[in-house]
């Protein structure tokens, strides 16, 4: 980063929260509408980068172009998982979606080294490393790529979730199960649904991560940590809670680079997450 | 009124888990009648409404509408046949507006296709609703989040309306209001099931009521028949003071 | 006397733990203490997550940090001349008494916040150590593991029954923490949590000193593991896979039953022995079982052996 002055590391910050933010979707659209912590949110994400990459390297198809067979995927494993394997963990007991979903985890993890091996991959495009520039300064487009799209899919979202009857279903759902069964809706089928956009979101993430950082199998866990501390600090519910929540801890991890150096950034960013529950464990822009 | 019987429960017990809530029940509704149940706080009215729904099944008899056995259905096959609940509580979406609530309430593929008309239905029996369509339901008062709700289940299409506690937490004013509208509810032709605290206003507005004590039918029969019923005055009237002193 | 209707039981378990105990000195395969070593360490942890998760409803993420912090403690220690058998105490109390600092922000949290808020603590400090070097110099791993000094006379053997010694104390304890009036309380918390708390059992407190222990505990069998293995260092200390460990052998052998931990764990030594030479893919299967077994018998092999035996009594209680 060229310059050394506070307004790289801000913009820097922003951009980033636009990417936590399209990280943080599903896990806040599945906490809300099954109030379930997806523990393998992060790891599902990772998964979606995992496929990127195999589509950019052995089909040469662009990663943003590659979308379309990401996000089928992603909603079709979403739908699978929720209807075959958590889906059934609800009807046992609350705890039980809880510990399969860190079972989940586990096995894309290993699943993930098996196949692409513990070494750190990126998607290198031709536009990925490119940058723009304001006055002197200089930015990634990665970075500017995955705030417009974490925008383009949160009001996308947004429109799907108030404009359509599975939309309004999904909402209805997460408010108030009991009388969202009596108006006709077929929760479980619904949760599914819900499952599998929440998927959708996530391999959007996981592309436009994949051209912003490197992973690894394991980075998942990162992820999680910072899907999570956003759903806690911008609440449920609200789409621009979540998106301001994501600013505030890519802020917290540019700045923090910036006055303590980069090695500590991620560290602050967990201290941070603690504190935030330490204080408000309902959220700072919750209800 | 009718004599066809749209609803008819017979012999059916319900558990909750290992606590049995419902007894032997039967309970047998004419097309077109409003019909009341009344009972103590944990006489198993809401459990007989969540049977009728399907939000919970009998573990034996059976529940049978328009003639079809319905006891083993899941909540969203029994609305499409055309039962809604108008949950206790109100139970309106709090966080989605007036009109997203009424939306929902015709979320059915049956209920769809007369969504518009329907929904002017709602707003003529209820105008206030229709000031308010675009203000989010959980700011409304409690009288106008009954008619919410109540509106809401209109928008199912329903053949059979049933409604828990009416009046819980409603200012008498109100009550009135959402007792006229239920007249007006029932002179379109869907058959009323509702369930109320207050006796006497109960045995006042419906044509019939069975009352449930413990989990079993203690009485039935016309609410004209009722109010003359010894055992009736003095379980009931006894407590309930504002006419009978 | 708490073992008292079980005598036949105790003495059972008595001649167990004096084969276990003989081992070593009769010139048993060195491989087989190996795995016993394992077995101990993993009992000890996983009954102590049996502990929060099952007893206590805390479903916690956070092992790694206690069983990490006391072998940090108890290495970093021989690095300023603490011996050894003092910093392995020193390590469980170091643990507990973290379980004690963090708890003022996990405890805030309930159910699934509680598991997530608890998830983060060890990725922080894996970074803390990562980044820290307490007493200076560079050993291990990447970059930042240290040698436990001045144990060259300490034999293996002692080492292995340390780890006896931790599991059957763990055993022991469990026995009495769950007839004791920690155990009476935590049973009327989970039975409903609202009327114990009306009848005046104080449920913060409670769960609070449960964590404590279990923390200490975990740290303790910790300190041994890392005694045994002779360094420790950040990436495979504060790890996620021994959260999973104590998860499968506490789940697999049956959550909120005291058998459960043993059996559990002696099917994970087993796992762990048949898939070592599978890398990767131990992980993977291991995650797989853990599922199936969450869906298809939740209060795993306890929970199917009473189901086979007493259809009637042992009903199944989702935990």
């Amino acid at each position: 980063m060229g310059s050394v002055d506070v307004f790289t590391p801000v913009l820097m910050g922003i951009m980033l929260g636009g990417l936590y933010a399209l990280i943080a979707l599903g896990l806040s659209l599945v906490f809300g509408v099954m109030r379930l912590i997806n523990l393998a949110h992060g790891d599902l994400v990772i998964l979606s980068s995992y496929i990127s990459y195999a589509i950019f390297t052995y089909l040469a198809v662009d990663p943003i172009l590659g979308l379309v067979i990401t996000i089928p995927f992603m909603l079709l494993l979403g739908f699978l998982i929720q209807k075959y394997i958590l889906g059934r963990g609800f009807a046992i007991s609350s705890e039980t979606p809880l510990i399969i979903a860190f079972g989940i985890s586990l096995v894309l993890q290993n699943l993930n080294q098996i196949l692409w091996t513990p070494l750190s991959r990126g998607l290198n495009t031709s536009y990925s490393h490119m940058s723009f520039f304001i006055g002197e300064r200089q930015f990634p487009v990665s970075y500017l790529l995955a705030f417009l799209a974490g925008i383009v899919v949160m009001v996308g979202l947004r429109a799907f979730l108030t404009r359509t009857y599975m939309g309004r279903a999904i909402t209805a759902a997460s408010q108030d199960k009991r009388a969202a069964q009596l108006m006709g809706i077929n929760t479980n089928r619904i949760y599914g649904y819900a499952f599998a956009i929440a998927m959708g979101a996530a391999a959007v993430a996981g592309v436009f991560l994949g051209m912003t950082f490197p992973f690894t199998p394991t980075s998942g866990i990162s992820f999680l940590t910072i899907a999570f501390g956003t759903v806690v600090i911008g609440g449920l519910g609200s789409m621009l809670g979540t998106f301001l929540a994501g600013i505030i801890l890519g802020l917290s991890q540019t700045l923090g680079g910036y006055l303590f150096g980069s090695a500590s950034q991620m560290l602050i960013v967990y201290v941070l997450v603690l504190a935030i529950l330490a204080i408000r464990p309902h959220g700072l822009l919750g209800r | 009124m009718t004599d066809e019987t749209i609803l008819k429960i017979e012999n059916i017990d319900v558990f909750h888990g290992t606590f049995q809530a419902l007894w032997d029940v039967s309970i047998e509704v004419k097309r077109g009648e409003m019909l009341a149940l009344i009972g103590a706080n944990t006489a198993g009215k809401t459990t007989l409404l969540d049977a009728v729904s399907g939000l919970r099944h009998p573990s034996k008899g059976s529940i049978q509408f328009e003639g079809e056995e319905i006891g083993f259905l899941d909540p969203y096959q029994i609305v499409e046949l055309g039962i809604t609940q108008v949950p206790e509580g109100r139970s309106v979406f709090p966080d989605m507006t007036v009109l997203d609530n009424l939306l929902i309430g015709s979320y059915a593929a049956s209920a769809r296709k007369r969504k518009a008309e329907n929904l002017e239905k709602v707003y003529d029996l209820f105008p206030r609703l229709e000031e308010r369509k675009r203000q989010v339901a959980k700011t409304l008062s409690g009288g106008e989040q009954q008619m919410l709700a109540i509106g809401r289940g209109l928008m199912a299409d329903p053949k059979l309306m049933l409604i828990d506690e009416i009046s819980l937490g409603l200012a008498p004013i109100v009550i009135d209001e959402i007792f006229r509208a239920l007249h007006k509810i029932k002179a379109t032709g869907i058959t009323v099931l509702f369930v109320e605290q207050n006796v006497n206003r109960t045995l006042k507005e419906a044509d019939r009521a069975y009352i449930l004590e413990r989990g079993r039918i203690a009485l039935s029969g016309a609410t004209a028949d009722l109010r003359e019923n010894q055992e009736v005055k003095r379980a009931y009237f006894g407590v309930d003071t504002c006419e009978v002193k | 006397m708490i073992f008292s209707k079980r005598e036949p039981l105790l003495i059972f378990a008595g001649f167990v733990a004096l084969i276990l105990a003989s081992l070593p000195v009769v010139g048993a395969p060195e491989s087989w203490l190996v795995y016993l070593f394992l077995f101990f360490i993993y009992l000890a942890m996983a009954n102590m997550w049996n502990l929060l998760a099952g007893y206590a409803g805390l479903i916690s993420l956070c092992q790694p940090a206690f069983l990490g912090l006391a072998g940090y403690a108890m290495t970093v220690g021989t690095w300023v001349g603490i011996p050894w058998w003092i910093g392995l105490i020193g390590g469980g109390i170091v643990a507990a008494v973290f379980a004690l600092a963090i708890s003022t922000a996990v405890f805030r949290l309930s159910g699934v916040y509680f598991a997530i808020g608890t998830l983060v603590v060890p990725e922080a400090l894996r970074m803390v150590f990562y980044l820290w070097r307490p007493v200076g110099g560079q050993m291990h791993g990447a970059g930042a593991g240290y040698m436990v000094k001045g144990i060259g006379d300490l034999s293996g053997d002692v080492i292995y029954w340390l780890a006896l010694v931790v599991a059957l104390s763990s055993v022991v304890l469990m026995r009495l923490i769950l007839r004791s009036e920690l155990g009476l309380g935590l049973a009327a918390i989970r039975d409903n949590e609202r009327s114990a708390a009306s009848s005046g059992i104080n449920i913060f407190k409670l769960k609070l000193y449960t964590f404590i222990i279990a923390a200490a505990v975990t740290g303790l069998a910790g300190g041994v593991f890392y005694l045994n293995q002779g360094y420790v260092e950040p990436t495979a200390t504060f790890n996620v896979k021994w959260t999973m460990t104590l998860l499968l052998a506490t789940v697999m052998g049956g959550l909120r039953t005291e058998e459960g931990p043993i059996l559990g764990t002696i099917v994970v030594v087993v796992l762990y022995f048949l898939l070592a030479r599978y890398g990767g893919y131990s992980f993977l299967i291991q995650g797989l079982i853990l599922i199936g077994i969450m869906l298809l018998s939740p209060q795993g092999i306890i929970g199917l052996l009473r189901r086979l035996h007493l259809p009637a009594a042992g009903r199944v209680r989702g935990f």
